[in-house]
């Protein structure tokens, strides 16, 4: 193994234990809010991650809070240093990711753990699983927060795994948001609804890190080969018990059942991942559920959206951000770097490149605009070296400094958009239309190179030796930093 | 009896909710026997008044984003309606 893999969720609590990023909370806590409010708080002063081992009237059951919501704990998910820089671990993704894609291979059900224990019938019951309520004032308990769901393709067999979310409605039904243009959207109202055909399906709760971060990326490869590509070894995958899907046979609990065709029943609201409760209560996707399987002494995992930061914002900035990184190097668009603000709860997103040919910044907007990825994001803001893109003080510099309030503003209308956006009016968000904006932070290049502002900084206007000197000297002087 | 709770989202102008008239909503069980239970969903037939004294039960009501308001109605449960078919 070319790095250390963690096959399931208890190793990773283990490693993030071994790395002091886990309170263990022995003190019995409430699902009714408190727990959401412990994760809540957790995400916002970027705390270590929250394992709870007693949870009110539900004993046998543990959850672990915000398992992802940092860097520092994706760097110890993807087996690198703690520490790891955000450039560094991009970087790594980028590199795992792009080689073949690694097939996952298939557990005899006596050797997965996800089986030791099996309802069926009037014990597959919902609220005999801890769904906490995240929020005050949302629309029901969210069992959902942090897994995936697995479908199969009507026609093609292609299987899916994504991130939709999941509210109990009663004993053996779930509600949930199916976004129109998701791969499971595509798959449900496209191919299963207009022959009135159920979809079964199956929500993976506590599911390894890597699958997580697997599940929330838009990118084309099948999530659980993706995984395996992350990894650098096969998933080990077991088969359903009422359909013939496959789930990761170390996660924590797994429900199946079916998505029910031409029903709906009103969903949310729910705190969502823009730090709003935006989208509105509405008839939305229905979930039967036929079975639930689980470990001895499961342990649910609970993410709280709001404001920044949470795992939603964290990965999905960051995936989205490299898939982007991608498709413009695909494209051989001479770009440095793409990264995604987590704080812009991934609707920001920057690019540096060497501008070498007018309006590479409209390119570069049109095609990520273009995109599967687009409906996502709104803003692209388009820099030159000069700027790290990485540093959000020089991004903000660039921005206020480079882009000109008319020139370099381009509008994008008539967009695809989410029901989750904030700022777009009620009728938009319900038809998930949108609109993007691009700001180019470079300077044209028909401009007379002595016009050109130089920028000041330490790095940029002092000769090489003054600098090294002036840094020999930096603690002499009695710089304490 | 003690009075059981409830609530439900509003998701129109609070004064067209029609009063003591038998209406089809969906209301979430604030009291169950069993707590592991609370806040269950179910299509329900009942009777609503913003009075709170009017009928047994108290209905809290919340806006379209969760939004609590202040002074509870009351509510009469007729039936539980199911409108999901059997897997
Ligand atoms: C915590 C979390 C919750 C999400 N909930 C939903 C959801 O309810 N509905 C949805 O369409 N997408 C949701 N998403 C976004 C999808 O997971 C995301 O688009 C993912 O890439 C699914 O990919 P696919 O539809 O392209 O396969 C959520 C993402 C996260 C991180």
């Amino acid at each position: 193994m070319p790095y250390p893999v963690f096959k399931d969720n208890r190793e990773f609590i283990n490693a993030l234990k071994a790395n002091n990023d886990l309170v263990t909370i022995e003190q019995e806590v409430d699902w009714d809010l408190e727990m959401g409010a412990i994760v809540r708080r957790v995400c916002e002063r970027k705390s270590a991650s929250p394992y709870f081992k007693k949870i009110r009237d539900y004993p046998g059951f543990e959850a672990l809070g915000a398992p992802l919501a940092t860097y520092k704990r994706l760097a110890i998910a993807m087996g690198m240093k703690p520490d790891a820089f955000v450039p560094e671990i991009s970087n790594e993704y980028v590199k795992r990711t792009t080689g073949d894609p690694i097939k996952s291979i298939l557990l005899d059900k006596k050797k997965a753990p996800c089986k030791e224990n099996i309802w069926t019938g009037k014990d597959a019951d919902l609220f005999k699983l801890p769904g906490p309520m995240v929020h005050d004032g949302d629309g029901g308990r969210y069992l959902a927060t942090w897994h995936f769901v697995v479908s199969k393709d009507l026609e093609t067999q292609a299987v899916n795994w994504g991130m939709y979310r999941q509210m109990v409605f009663d004993e053996k039904t779930m509600v949930g948001p199916v976004l129109p243009f998701s791969d499971m959207g595509k798959m449900f109202y496209g191919k299963y609804v207009p022959k009135n055909k159920p979809m079964p399906f199956a929500t993976v709760i506590g599911c390894d890190p890597l699958a997580g971060v697997a599940a929330c990326a838009p990118s084309p490869i099948p999530e659980d080969e993706f995984t395996g590509m992350l990894m650098g070894a096969p998933v080990e995958l077991v088969k359903c018990e009422t359909c013939d899907l496959e789930v990761p046979a170390h996660a924590e609990i797994i429900i199946e059942g079916e998505v029910i065709p031409n029903l709906l029943i009103e969903e949310a609201p729910f705190g969502e991942y823009t730090g709003y409760r935006t989208s509105p209560r509405e008839p939305r996707t229905v979930y039967r559920i036929k079975a639930i399987t689980f470990r001895n002494n499961p342990i649910l995992t609970v993410s709280n959206m709001g404001v920044p930061t949470d795992e939603g914002q964290l990965l999905r900035s960051f995936s989205l951000g490299l898939e982007m990184r991608k498709l413009l190097e695909s494209q051989g668009i001479p770009i440095t770097g793409v990264f995604m603000l987590p704080e812009s709860t991934h609707h920001m997103v920057v690019v540096g490149v060497k501008p070498i040919y007018s309006n590479i910044a409209s390119q570069i907007a049109n095609l990520v605009f273009g995109s599967k990825l687009s409906p996502w994001f709104h803003m692209v803001i388009v820099v030159d070296e000069e700027t790290d893109i990485y540093n959000k003080d020089d991004v903000i510099h660039a921005l206020a400094t480079k882009c000109h309030p008319i020139r370099g503003i381009r509008k994008y209308e008539q967009s695809v958009g989410t029901p989750l956006y904030p700022f777009a009016d009620p009728e938009d968000r319900k038809w998930s239309r949108g609109a993007q904006i691009l700001f180019d932070c470079t300077f044209p290049l028909h401009w007379p190179k002595s016009d050109l502002p130089i920028k000041v900084s330490f790095n940029n206007v002092y000769p090489k030796e003054i600098q090294e000197k002036v840094l020999q000297n930096w603690k002499n002087y009695g710089f304490k930093d | 009896m003690a009075k059981k709770e409830y609530d439900t989202f509003v998701l129109t102008d609070l004064a067209l909710v029609a009063e003591d008239k038998e209406t089809e909503m969906i209301v979430r069980d604030l009291m169950p026997a069993d707590r592991r239970y609370k806040y269950r969903s179910a299509y329900v037939f009942g009777m609503v008044s913003k009075d709170e004294s009017k009928y047994p039960d108290r209905l809290w009501v919340r806006l379209g984003r969760g939004q609590l308001q202040e002074k509870p109605w009351s509510i009469k449960v007729i039936k539980e309606v199911n409108k999901i078919p059997e897997g």
